[in-house]
């Protein structure tokens, strides 16, 4: 066993010195596509903090004050309720102080000083409206404009900006560009590592052919294949996740000195999401390892 | 030990390098394969070790119908089976310790069996002196008794020669001979495809004897021709 051990690593060793420029090159191909995967998964994680407020369709926030009591709310919850024609009902949701304070998590984590300012005591609660499919804007606008007036302990009305619309059309463009690149380059990852394999056993074709001859199993001869291309994959994710983590507390941080109503405040990641985009990396460039290699020492066993 | 019953291989259409071959091989017998370039030596060997299938026929390794064999059990099929060839294949970069060694190592022998077996069979063809050196720093004799370590070293049922003094001069070639049939006589089967003539006639072993993939003679104690 340990000699088996001892052989596999050697030969894996021994062939990745001896490839070394095509080693690099499928090394360097498999951390740029996951570097751009990363990023990728990041930049829509920042437009999806930056829309959140929005998701699900919403398009009219009504924000109520902290201390308005059951009563109070139930008038304002009848008046929205009160036009189904408009409002779809159903999608009506209430978000009391503890949904609020989790959204602003998200909403201001590029500007903490605002955060900071808001607590359990102050922070509005609120009802988000989406409107029935075929309502029309101007009706929603004028039902909405005299809730203010109307309606006790309501604040505010808001309906998305413009810039929130631009955002979302952005993000679809963002999503599919980059996850086109990111599909291109993976799969020349998967070429390269494959070529690289190739090249491999091809040096070492008459190790294999003695193999082969005095009795060794084909996973054993492949093994050592697998590996190489394997570490290859799982170096380039190291690469790819160390510079991914590097770009996002660089951004953070220069997010975070903006001036608070910048507007990107929420384009942010924080929490473990960038560890979780770490870990996919790391699965994903071993997977692109293991395709290339496993395809090449399969193929090119009958040398 | 070795048993074939009507075999038939061809390459293409045209080429039958084996026809309708019968013939069985005791153990511990020792056989010279001999006939013109290309009619068929190479190709009956390769089928014995299962490098070739044939199209019809059945071809039997110590008891057992090695067509039949799923690929997954042809390694430990050749582990019963050493092979010598005409051109050594030895590794350049390893020495003959080591290319000896490799042959165990590859199939799973722990170190200590390969620190005890490779010297000892490196002793039995006469290298002992010579663990360190590297192919290219030995004659061709001495690396066919590399090739030949390497083929006996897990102590094989069967050894299968290709041309094995192919290579050499007619005095080193009949000291590869000698090492052979050393090795026979502790109860390996052997199985020598030969152009040389003087080495057949000086054996007087079995002969058997192909013409363009045909057998024409099969004879105990025989002559080249
Ligand atoms: N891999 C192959 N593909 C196609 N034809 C082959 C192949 N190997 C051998 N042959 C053909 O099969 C026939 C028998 O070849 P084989 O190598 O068995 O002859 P041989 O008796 O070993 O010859 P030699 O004494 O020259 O080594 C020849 O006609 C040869 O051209
Ligand atoms: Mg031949």
């Amino acid at each position: 066993m340990f000699s088996r051990l001892s052989y596999t690593f050697r030969e894996m060793w021994a062939s990745l010195r001896r490839n070394f420029t095509l080693t690099a090159a499928a090394i360097i191909t498999a951390a740029v596509s996951l570097f751009i995967l990363g990023l990728t998964l990041l930049v829509l994680r920042g437009f999806d903090n930056q829309l959140s407020q929005w998701s699900g369709g919403v398009e009219l926030i009504v924000y109520v004050e902290n201390d308005a009591t059951p009563e109070q709310l139930q008038v304002v919850r009848d008046a929205l309720e009160s036009n189904p024609a408009v409002i779809d009902v159903d999608k009506l949701e209430y978000l009391d102080v503890d949904a609020s304070l989790a959204e602003a998590q998200r909403l201001f984590a590029g500007d903490p000083e605002t955060l900071q300012l808001l607590t359990a005591e102050n922070i509005p609660t609120q009802f988000k409206v989406v409107p029935q499919p075929d309502a029309s804007a101007e009706l929603l606008t004028e039902i909405a404009s005299s809730y203010k007036e109307r309606l006790p302990k309501v604040i505010s009305v808001a309906f998305p900006s413009k810039q929130i619309d631009v955002l979302s059309t952005l993000r679809g463009v963002v999503q599919f560009v980059l996850y086109l690149i990111t599909l291109i380059l993976l799969f020349s990852a998967v070429l390269l590592i494959w070529n690289t394999i190739r090249t491999a056993m091809f040096a070492r074709r008459r190790e294999i052919e003695v193999m082969k001859l005095v009795g060794a199993t084909n996973w054993f001869i492949r093994v050592p294949f697998m590996l190489e291309g394997l570490i290859q994959g799982l170096v380039g994710a190291v690469f790819a996740s160390g510079g991914v983590l590097t770009a996002n507390w660089y951004w953070t941080s220069t997010v975070q000195s903006f001036p608070p109503d910048s507007g990107f405040g929420a384009f942010v990641v924080t929490g473990n999401y960038p560890q979780w985009v770490v870990f996919w990396l790391i699965v994903l460039g071993m997977l692109v390892g293991a395709i290339g290699s496993g395809t090449a020492a399969s193929k090119f066993l009958d040398v | 030990m070795i048993k074939l019953e009507n075999v038939t291989k061809s390459y293409s259409t045209e080429v039958t390098a084996l026809q309708d071959a019968s013939f069985d091989v005791a153990k511990a017998e020792f056989v010279f394969l001999v006939g013109p370039s290309g009619s068929g030596k190479s190709t009956l060997l390769r089928l014995m070790n299962r490098q070739e299938k044939p199209e019809k026929g059945e071809v039997w390794v110590a008891g057992r119908n090695i067509n039949d064999m799923p690929d997954a059990k042809v390694p430990h099929l050749r582990r019963n089976i050493g092979n010598i060839f005409q051109d050594y294949k030895l590794l350049a970069n390893k020495t003959v310790f080591e290319n000896v060694a490799f042959a165990l190592e590859v199939i799973g022998r722990p170190k200590h069996v390969i620190r005890q077996q490779v010297p000892a069979v490196l002793d039995l063809v006469g290298l002992s002196g010579k663990q360190e050196r590297f192919p290219h720093q030995l004659s061709g004799g001495e690396q066919q008794r590399v090739s030949i370590a390497r083929a006996f070293v897990n102590r094989p049922l069967i050894l299968l020669a290709d041309e094995p003094t192919g290579n050499l001069d007619p005095t080193t070639g009949e000291g590869i001979m000698r090492l052979l049939d050393r090795i026979n006589k502790t109860g390996t089967t052997v199985v020598m495809a030969t152009h040389d003539q003087r080495i057949v006639n000086m054996m007087r072993k079995r002969v058997i004897q192909l013409d363009r993939g045909i057998i024409v003679r099969d004879q105990a104690r025989g002559v080249y021709e």
